[in-house]
């Protein structure tokens, strides 16, 4: 990891999406990983909350430095780098003036409400796009704006539920376990990021705006497809399998020496298997008929896993990765986060950042997926304390008064 | 559509093909590049009918959508003359060739950027161009391991599980189109392309909550819960045994979800399963008062029972049809035969139907990924087959029938 770099908020002056005014009205994990991907790029983002309904990422760890309290999620410092922030009781109409003004500033609104909240304060975007032609929308929640189950309120984790990924998890006869918590809040970024970039471009070519309906269900189904295709075309229902494949095996993963210790190993072919075999030092497994070509090697995948199982056993799975990778198998730790820390490649990647910070001394995030030659990304500012950037926001991209601004105080806007 | 002005030259193979199709589906100019044997995609099942056959996987199927298809050998010169050639014509390329192919072949970002300031080439890889790991070999299940999904999936002691449907390329696929248009960006502004690589172990890491940042930030591991999640101390349960299967539940307390775990409450309270006393607790404070010691940790092991005994009792589509007109955090854990029959996704008119050359009956694919007000996302083509386009595509670099005679002959195209 190299040295942690300043934390300084401001308004971002290069980069990709430089001079992009994006108000970020959302929240939690789903909305806010595009914004934020958004601002690694240079993109100025206004984060609106509000501290009389704290976040739920606020509530959700881990946690710097083992200590818990609102400003001390690293989920929520995670999802909102580079952002400002300004915090805005709704429940006032002065603040919603405020929001509106922010309106006119930004040429990308994104909310995550329910569906019912927008509209209650006029501000759908049939009323938006009277004020403002070329706005580029996003709405963003479980189930869209339409529909018998849009008033529902939903989580990814219900998502991961309903788009039938946790379903698809699980050992053979148990219940279900799922992919880790809200599995669609991953999966929706993906559509709807690279979706409002080219609203902005038709825009910016066209003049019109554009708005976008995500249900964040129905884009995550995009990531099973071939599943519902199996389904409608060979009527065939996924059950529970644990690790296996029908194409590869041995598949899974193997406990290695270490407390809570696995190496996950894929054997593709069997070529694969050959050079597995070697690895072990166990040549007479590769000619043996119980190991013979893929469907063998399913049919007697049990005593197969209790050979290789014996194996792992004696190392460490980073030792096993490296020995299995060197005779070009398919292999890695399954690494949790004090792996991925020591990860030579994530710290090839620059994947971890370290930013100065007031009151946690230092804090670590993930760096922006996308390594970009000419644009990189850059990280300029930590993630804001409720209403950390007020001053800044309503005076310098607002150009409010003080008066203005003391007026909002005292009718209880900024809170 | 969005971005009907531009062109795509998809060099993907079953590694990086959705990320070509999220840009063809808002508009562009898709083209797929396969060898003239057809692409490795084709081979990726479930297939069309259950047995192995290229022209009907649906893996293919899906991700090929919208896209015009050519055949072109790169392995062989005059492919890879004729790729420069198309290259010239495109706003994009994408690849996903194991790593140093492409430069090998001559069709690397520094060949095809040259003279060609504006290109905008992305590389999608397991995990990135360069690094200790650049040449590791790579499966889905070893990227999920490597980039921290996999270890917090399963039982507490037992093997790490995965989604048995392949996820980690198609995370690195949805970052690779996000960082094109990132790129788009910035070549409208500045007339300047540029060489974009994508590690699927980074975009996998996504999936982790951040949980993945917990030893960096000077957190404890997250341990590994069935069905569940451990927030500090507590577990917080999302899979619950209803009479008739499983749903899910968010069970917790706090600002954001202690509102619905009180309506919860009431609703059990009404039932008579569970007390006044329970029915009152502070759902917004309750994590406090643990944490501070003022009641005992037993105390959330206890709800949780009172909350799986009234779960077990009731049927999914009890449970279910209650947690709308009381605004809980339920839904059933569905299974694929019931996501695609699920009534919210009918009622927004979700599904395609297509007729696939293929196949006898029309087949139904998922549909727009979002909803657009000024266009909608259409299905334009059907997934291509092998080398269908040759002769409009090479048509345009002005090769005529004759041209594409002797390329065939020469097992160019």
């Amino acid at each position: 990891m190299t040295s942690a770099v300043p934390n300084q908020p401001g308004i971002p002056t290069a980069g990709a999406l430089a001079g992009l005014k994006v108000l970020d009205l959302m929240w939690v994990v789903a909305g806010p990983t595009a914004t934020r991907t958004m601002a690694d790029f240079g993109a100025t983002v206004v984060r609106i909350e509000s501290a009389n309904r704290i976040e739920t990422a606020r509530g959700l760890g881990p946690w710097y430095n083992n200590t818990q309290g609102p400003e001390h999620s690293g989920l929520f410092g995670n999802m909102n780098i580079n952002k400002l922030g300004l915090s805005l009781n709704l429940a006032t109409e002065e603040a919603r003036e405020v929001l509106l003004d922010l309106i006119d500033w930004c040429d990308v609104l994104c909310e995550s409400f329910s569906p019912r909240a927008m509209r209650s304060w006029g501000m759908d975007y049939e009323s938006l796009r009277e004020r403002q032609p070329d706005l580029i929308m996003l709405s963003t929640c479980l189930f869209g704006q339409e529909g018998p189950l849009s008033q529902v309120a939903g989580f990814g984790t219900m998502g991961a539920a309903i788009g039938g990924y946790i379903a698809l998890a699980g050992q053979p006869g148990g219940a279900p376990v799922g992919p880790y918590s809200a599995y669609t809040d991953y999966l929706s970024p993906r559509f709807s990021l690279p979706t409002i970039l080219a609203a902005l471009d038709h825009r910016d070519r066209t003049g019109e705006g554009v708005y976008i309906d995500q249900a964040q269900a129905e884009s995550s189904l995009h990531f099973m497809s071939t599943a519902l295709l199996d389904y409608t075309i060979n009527g065939n229902v996924p059950q529970l399998v644990g690790n296996a494949d029908p194409s590869m095996a041995p598949h899974g993963c193997f406990a290695a020496a270490g407390d809570d210790d696995w190496v996950a190993i894929a054997v593709r072919d069997d070529h694969d298997f050959q050079l597995l075999c070697a690895a072990m030092r166990q040549p007479e497994l590769a000619s043996d008929a119980r190991f013979a070509g893929l469907a063998a090697r399913q049919a007697n995948e049990r005593e197969l896993a209790a050979i290789i199982s014996a194996w792992t056993a004696e190392s460490g799975a980073v030792q096993i990765e490296y020995m299995l990778q060197a005779f070009g198998v398919p292999a890695h730790a399954v690494s949790n986060s004090g792996a991925a820390a020591a990860d030579p490649q994530f710290e090839h990647r620059g994947h971890f950042v370290q930013m100065e910070h007031e009151v946690h001394g230092q804090i670590v995030f993930e760096a922006a997926k996308g390594q970009m030659s000419a644009t990189p990304p850059t990280y300029r500012s930590a993630a804001p304390g409720i209403g950390r950037d007020n001053e800044l926001v309503l005076r310098e991209l607002l150009g409010y008064t003080d008066e203005q601004i003391a007026n909002l105080a005292i009718a209880d806007a900024l809170t | 559509m969005l971005l009907t002005p531009y062109r795509v030259l998809d060099l993907t193979d079953e590694r990086g093909m959705l990320a070509g199709q999220i840009l063809a589906d808002l508009g562009a100019d898709v083209i797929a590049v396969e060898p003239p044997g057809g692409s490795s995609a084709r081979g990726v099942g479930p297939f069309a009918g259950g047995d192995a056959d290229p022209n009907r996987s649906l893996f293919w199927w899906s991700y090929a959508r919208n896209k015009r298809g050519i055949s072109c050998n790169l392995d062989h010169s005059d492919g890879q003359a004729l790729l420069r050639q198309l290259a010239a014509t495109a706003d994009f390329v994408i690849e996903s060739d194991d790593v140093g192919v492409m430069a090998r072949r001559g069709l690397g970002y520094d060949d095809l950027s040259a003279g060609r300031d504006d290109l905008i080439y992305t590389s999608i890889s397991a995990f990135g161009q360069t690094g200790p790991k650049a040449s590791y070999e790579a499966t889905d299940l070893i990227l999920m391991a490597a980039g921290g999904p996999l270890i917090l999936a399963g039982g507490a002691g037992e093997e790490p599980v995965r989604v048995s449907v392949p996820q980690a390329w198609l995370h690195a696929s949805g970052e690779a189109a996000t960082a094109a248009m990132i790129a788009l960006r910035h070549r409208t502004a500045s007339g300047e392309g540029q060489h974009i690589d994508i590690s699927a172990q980074q975009s996998v890491a996504a999936a982790t909550m951040s949980a993945v940042l917990a030893a960096s930030v000077g957190a404890p591991e997250t341990a590994r819960v069935a069905g569940g999640m451990a927030v500090g101390p507590f577990t917080g349960r999302l899979i619950w045994e209803a009479a008739d299967g499983y749903i899910s539940l968010t069970f917790l307390f706090g600002a954001g979800i202690g509102p619905f775990s009180r309506r919860l409450f009431q609703w059990m309270s009404d039932e008579g399963a569970c007390t006044q006393e329970d029915r009152d607790l502070d759902w917004i404070g309750l994590g406090a008062e643990f944490i501070s010691g003022q009641r005992p940790l037993s105390e959330w092991s206890r709800l949780i029972d009172v909350v799986a005994a009234f779960i077990r009792s009731r049927t999914r589509d009890e449970l279910f049809a209650e947690a709308q007109s009381r605004s809980l955090l339920i839904v059933p854990v569905t299974t694929v035969d019931e996501v695609a029959n699920f009534e919210q996704f009918e009622a927004r008119d979700f599904w395609r139907e297509h007729d696939m050359p293929h196949w006898p009956d029309p087949v139904r694919f998922p549909g727009p990924f979002v909803k657009l007000s000024s266009h909608e996302i259409e299905f334009r083509r059907r997934a291509p087959d092998c080398g269908e386009h040759n002769a409009e595509v090479y048509g345009e670099l002005g090769l005529d029938g004759a041209d594409l005679a002797e390329l065939s002959e020469k097992g160019v195209i």
